[in-house]
């Protein structure tokens, strides 16, 4: 075998569970393509020193090489559903004024008065001219200058370009993104191949169903390793492996800016031998936070169903009743499984056709001890009806439980399990006497091709 | 004291995400409608005193057009740095005949 599929979880060193492809092959449905994707070149097995997570150096080289050439997502359309709707995104210690200066057209201005350079705009909302708050300098909001007051001092800024310096900006699935490098590469090759693999499933047209905040104190990218491997389901999350295939799941990347996990769901854990189906069909109906419905009340399985086709069939037959539409091409995988996709450097969606989480994880402020995670639910509507209001961010103070956030649901009490370990995490780096960390080869994979794709920002 | 003021507005005059301005007592109040629910306020920004009946209502917030400082038509408490004081709201309701009442102190 090669070196380079050493690892591969068709290979020799896998989990004796079924394998997510093997699982595949017991689909009624025709598959499609972007499931049967299996691909995990190997990336090595050094350890990684802990200095990336808590030194103030590395911050300050992401601060300087990383978060001024990526692009990143900044908020959903719906946020700013009218022309002249702004959403302020700031990261580290940039501020961005997003705009919609059109039906389907959107700018990014720098938050910053050319006069004498207090922040145009302090909070979210909307605008039919930027008034800057200190002298009043006004700009339209496509970011044309229309004047200050007592002109008759400025006539040395007659010549001067007085439009707000812009950012680049492009949207997918209903995300505006933002990059602050002139010369990145286009959006759509950044993103590939997401949208492809997200065709069947039209985030565009999703709304955002809930938005929730709390800062962490851990380094962003802790966070965002908390969601990147099934590896802790064992011990973090015990009590959902009666319907997780934890080790048995699939880890793929795609080039630089793109990597997924495939979690199966329905089956129980390789780890957990004396699982009945109705145990594993009750609950993940009541602990997953995911399906359809919340409650097993009421829900029998006929004889010789397994429990994975039931949940998929309770899931298509309610899903697409909500969104009015047909749900019959749909696999068994796309209705229940954890298939959850990362774009570099910070920013997670799920698949899924009701109900598609989605994570970020920003530096807080420039602090490197600590991050803002925030969750995001998108939903869909009926067919035809008017697109519900974006939900408004609930921002938990930071000794608040994810749990006391209702809106997430049952995906409360499993971030709270996480974030029990987060700024566990930072705290036991920096008391590291080891001064770096072990990845396993295959269900830590993820981590590593994060890390290896920061590397090639900051050598660039 | 409680004054109240009656048949102020049939509440089917005013949408979702709506706002009107009415004069009661002398004073300038504005009601809104936000989420199927009935908001007044004081129709003057905390901030730099602008009228806010041109502000947009999403989510249960009004964003004064001026600056932007947005206020929770709930509590009146605003965000951002441009003010800390909070709007003044007063209770309304609709009367059974289906007015809007509102209630000063
Ligand atoms: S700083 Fe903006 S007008 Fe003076
Ligand atoms: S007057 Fe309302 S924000 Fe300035
Ligand atoms: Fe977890």
């Amino acid at each position: 075998m090669s070196e380079l599929i050493k690892v591969k979880q068709q290979g020799e060193e896998r989990c004796e569970g079924i394998s997510y492809q093997n699982l595949l092959d017991e689909e009624t449905i025709e598959v499609p393509a972007y499931l049967r994707e299996d691909t995990n070149p190997y990336m090595g097995d050094e350890d990684i020193s802990v200095d990336r997570w808590i030194s103030r150096d590395f911050h300050d080289k992401e601060k300087e090489k990383l978060w001024p050439k990526v692009w990143q997502m900044t908020c959903r359309e719906e946020d700013i559903p009218e022309v002249g709707d702004h959403h302020i995104y700031e990261i580290i210690d940039q501020s961005i004024i997003v705009t919609r200066t059109g039906e389907n057209e959107f700018k990014g201005f720098i938050n910053s008065c050319l006069h004498r350079g207090r922040i145009l705009r302090d909070c979210d909302g909307h605008a039919d001219e930027f008034v800057c708050p200190f002298h009043g300098a006004t700009w339209d909001i496509n970011g044309e200058f229309k004047g200050i007051p007592c002109k008759w001092d400025f006539s040395h800024l007659d010549e001067k370009d007085m439009s707000l310096p812009q950012v680049k900006v492009g949207t997918w699935g209903g995300f505006i993104f933002i990059n602050f490098d002139e010369n990145c590469i286009p959006l759509d090759d950044y993103l590939s191949p997401l949208p492809e693999h997200f065709s069947r499933f039209p985030l565009h047209d999703y709304y955002k169903g809930a938005h929730v905040q709390r800062e962490v104190q851990c380094n962003w990218k802790v966070g965002a390793e908390a969601f990147m491997e099934s590896f802790h389901t064992l011990e973090t999350h015990s009590e959902i492996l009666t319907f997780t295939g934890d080790a048995n799941s699939q880890y793929d990347t795609f080039g630089d800016h793109v990597s997924r996990s495939v979690t199966p769901m329905g089956i129980p854990s390789p780890h957990l031998p004396h699982v009945t189906e109705a145990e594993t069909m009750r609950d993940i109906l009541e602990l997953s936070g995911r399906m359809a419905t919340d409650s097993a009340e009421g829900h029998e399985m006929p004889e010789g169903i397994t429990a994975r086709t039931y949940v998929a069939e309770t899931n298509r037959e309610m899903f697409s009743e909500i969104i009015g539409e047909s749900l019959d091409h749909a696999t068994k995988s796309e209705l229940e499984d954890a298939i959850l996709y990362m774009l570099f450097p910070n920013t997670q969606v799920w698949t899924g056709y009701h109900g598609n989480i989605v994570y970020r994880f920003l530096p807080n402020g420039d602090d490197h001890n600590s991050c803002i995670f925030e969750t995001m639910i998108l939903l869909r509507y009926e067919k035809g009806t008017k697109r519900p209001d974006s939900a408004e961010k609930n921002i938990l103070r930071p000794d608040q439980a994810f749990s006391e956030a209702p809106e997430i649901g049952g995906l409360g009490p499993v971030f709270d399990q996480d974030d029990s370990n987060m700024a566990a995490v930072q705290k036991g780096m920096i008391a590291s006497r080891k001064g770096a960390v072990s990845l396993a080869s295959y269900q830590e994979s993820r981590i590593r091709h994060l890390h290896q794709s920061i590397d090639k920002y900051l050598n660039a | 004291m409680t004054t109240t003021a009656d048949s102020l507005i049939p509440a089917t005059d005013i949408t979702d995400n709506q706002t009107v301005a009415v004069t009661v007592e002398g004073k300038n109040i504005l009601i809104c409608k936000a989420n199927g629910d009935y908001y007044a306020v004081d129709n003057q920004c905390t901030h730099q005193r602008a009228e806010l009946t041109n502000g947009r209502i999403r989510n249960c917030y009004l964003a004064c057009p001026l600056h932007g400082v947005r206020f929770d038509l709930r509590t009146g408490m605003p965000k951002g740095e441009l003010t800390r004081v909070p709007l003044k709201t007063y209770p309304v309701s609709v009367a059974e005949d289906g007015n809007l009442h509102l209630e000063l102190d």
